[in-house]
């Protein structure tokens, strides 16, 4: 097979796949029904993947590999281009659908048409990592978009319909601002592919080169609320805590890095636009700041994961930002972007593990205020889970992401820190990290036993714990400790696909320093500390004061608009 | 040209003001799509400057229009009527759940439920 053949194969699989079991869904017997579906995740999902990864010393190697679909002239079909970033983009998407969707075949919702719709986001998300025009990027966007929102609206309660109704209605309309960027720079220079649009910015002048920053603008923005950085971040909170629990993965852990890694490409379309990458690293530290701040004053479980996911967003972010405007070329920028792209992978795995072992717990429980609910493993026996594997789970969950050792949150966090050393983001990053550890303090409390009878929801029958569910947590907690243990050959691999340059090696000499464990330490009874705090009468007021604190549907639009007047406000 | 220009804005100004101020869920719904036809109309408009006639090329056709933001916008409204379609499904969800279509009302059914 030719290696154009096998790098469209992540785009045209899964599609494929999902045609095939919504035809099967149609017309044929349950039974074939069941066999299409793992057919279907066979082939769309795990067997791209392999194949793609055939393609990593081409890549590696030439830089990238360019085809144009349908055979078409160059100037007008659409140019599909896999570069490195593109194999990690698809890496990073399959490594969580797959366990999210095996979570769901027990938990719901699981039937066909979710695991076509897991398909279809899966081609989107390949396809925004190979697009190499504005228009086909604009299009994979909104088809990753509408996956998302159907996906947000399956769940069971009409909560989950209005949270996708105000997602589609902000996401809808900032995206007709990304059509408006995009005429601008069609305009002025005539083509849509990247190069030809670099090519034709810096021959402008005078007046044009105002409307081309404007433009870029337009575009950068809409793609920055995808990835909620603040204050784009409204409308995250209540589309990922209403989702079922394995769309909240997914959301988390794949949709918000996917449109961040591609927007690398219209940043290195004019140096106007790496200069815009600095306040947007700065909005991503105090992100990550405020993110975890409110996660601490939530009392609902996954409200506060969702905030969560919102500080992690930020340490990406900020260490994305610096890395553009260093140059992605660099040394220094490579290094960073490879921080950046390694601290997300990591969040997608062990937030995708909390998500789904928090979700079943509380669904257990038929709770989901952490200051109430206790005695969460007994809840868990009672739906006839045996060996506490849930807790364990999450407790690899919540250690890696509080940054501890072995653990994959500790290396990435770790590097990200080392890359942004003097910078102002280090302290705030510094600072959401103690955030983090006391707030997940606050959230295992649930598994301690409980000291009054508790009230259970009667299960029908004593059905047996799904197999499928534990077998999701053990691939995700694995996966969290394997990346930890194997750091070293992860970053090389990570830095080998970003960067051309030869990579140097981070070993355990590297992270097990002194002055990390020391860091490390202080960090975790600094968290102690805050927890401490957060529970006395004083703190839990003011956390309730933040709680309080909800914004509305208009909010959501004051916040975009809040975002690109300061951007173009910096701008200016 | 100018004029056209202006009509397109405010065309745009309408469906923004909808999205944001109407507070019956249908109406944002219209809102987006008067958006999306603003965008639409721009682009066939600029697209249409550079000629007269349709890009369909056969004998004796010269002077054609721009023929990429027609391909473009054919795309473009093709993801606007699903996106349309979507949201309008959610509607009559958050209608069934609630009673209501009022945005105000039904955040606040939905939030005294939990």
């Amino acid at each position: 097979m030719s290696s154009e053949s096998l790098f469209l194969s992540p785009v045209y699989l899964p599609l494929l796949s999902a045609a095939g079991i919504l035809f099967i869904k149609s017309f044929c017997p349950t039974s074939i029904k069941r066999i299409a579906e793992y057919l279907g995740i066979l082939i769309g999902l795990v067997l791209p993947l392999l194949l793609v990864l055939r393609l990593y010393p081409i890549v590696q190697n030439q830089g990238y590999i360019e085809t144009t679909i349908g055979g078409y002239a160059q100037h007008i079909g659409i140019i599909y281009r896999f570069d490195g970033m593109s194999l990690l983009l698809i890496l990073l998407a399959a490594a969580i659908t797959l366990p999210a969707w095996i979570f769901s075949r027990n938990e719901g919702p699981g039937h066909s048409y979710f695991t076509a719709l897991l398909l279809i986001q899966n081609a989107s998300i390949a396809a925004i990592g190979m697009a190499a025009d504005l228009f086909n990027l604009f299009v994979c966007l909104e088809l990753m978009g509408v996956t998302a929102y159907v996906l947000i609206a399956t769940g069971k309660k009409a909560n989950a319909a209005y949270a996708s109704f105000s997602y589609l209605m902000l996401s809808s309309s900032a995206m007709v601002f990304f059509l408006l960027g995009t005429f601008g720079l069609y305009n002025l220079t005539g083509s849509l592919r990247y190069e030809a649009i670099a090519m034709g910015l810096e021959t402008l002048s005078g007046r044009n080169q105002y409307v081309a920053h404007f433009s870029l603008l337009l575009i950068i923005v809409p793609v920055l609320l995808r990835v909620a950085v603040m204050p784009l971040s409204l409308w995250l909170v209540d589309a990922h805590s209403k989702a079922p629990h394995a769309v909240s993965a997914l959301l988390s852990g794949v949709l918000l890095k996917v449109p961040l890694f591609a927007l690398i490409r219209i940043f290195s379309l004019s140096p106007f636009a790496s200069s815009l990458a600095l306040p947007i690293s700065y909005a991503g530290a105090v992100t990550a700041l405020v993110g975890v701040l409110l996660a601490l004053s939530q009392s609902d479980a996954k409200q506060l994961l969702a905030y969560h996911s919102i500080s992690q967003i930020g340490y990406i972010v900020s260490a994305w930002g610096l890395a553009l405007h260093a140059g992605v070329t660099t040394m220094t920028g490579s290094l960073l972007l490879s921080a950046s792209f390694f601290h997300a992978f990591s969040h997608a795995q062990f937030k995708a593990l909390l998500f789904l072992t928090i979700g079943k717990t509380t669904d257990a429980a038929g709770n989901r205020n952490v200051y109430t609910f206790r005695g969460a493993n007994q809840a868990l026996r009672n739906v006839g889970e045996r060996v506490p594997l849930t807790m364990l789970c999450f407790l690899v969950g919540a250690l890696s992401i509080s940054a501890l050792p072995p653990f994959n949150g500790f290396y990435s966090k770790t590097l990200v820190t080392y890359t942004l050393k003097g910078s102002l983001h280090y302290t705030f990053l510094t600072l959401a990290s103690v955030g983090t550890v006391a707030s997940f303090i606050k959230l295992s409390r649930i598994f301690l036993p409980s000291k009054q009878p508790m009230v259970l929801p009667a299960v029908k029958e004593k059905n047996r714990f799904p197999v499928s569910s534990h077998l999701a947590f053990i691939l995700l907690a694995l996966s969290c400790l394997a990346v930890g243990l194997f750091s070293e050959q992860m970053i090389l691999f990570i830095t080998r696909l970003i960067s051309s340059e030869e990579a140097q090696t981070y070993g355990s000499s590297f992270f097990f320093t002194q002055d990390n464990l020391i860091k490390t330490t202080l960090t975790v009874l600094s968290g102690i500390v805050l927890f401490a705090l957060a529970v006395s009468r004083p703190g839990k007021y003011v956390l309730h004061l933040l709680e309080k604190r909800r914004g509305g549907f208009t909010d959501l639009f004051l916040g975009f608009a809040t975002a690109l007047g300061a951007l173009a406000l910096f701008a200016w | 040209m100018v004029i056209e220009r202006i009509l397109i804005f405010l065309l745009a100004l309408v469906g923004f003001s909808a999205i944001v101020g109407a507070k019956n869920i249908i109406k944002k719904v219209f809102g987006l799509n008067l958006l999306n036809s603003a965008i639409v109309l721009l682009y066939i408009l600029e697209g249409s400057r550079i000629g007269e006639q349709a890009p369909i090329l056969g004998e004796g056709v010269t002077n054609i229009v721009d023929p990429v933001p027609q391909a473009l916008m054919l795309t473009a409204i093709v993801i606007g009527v699903c996106v349309t379609a979507l949201a309008l499904a959610l509607a009559v969800r958050l209608y069934k759940a609630t009673g209501s279509l009022e945005i105000d009302t039904i955040s606040a059914r939905l939030h005294s439920e939990q």
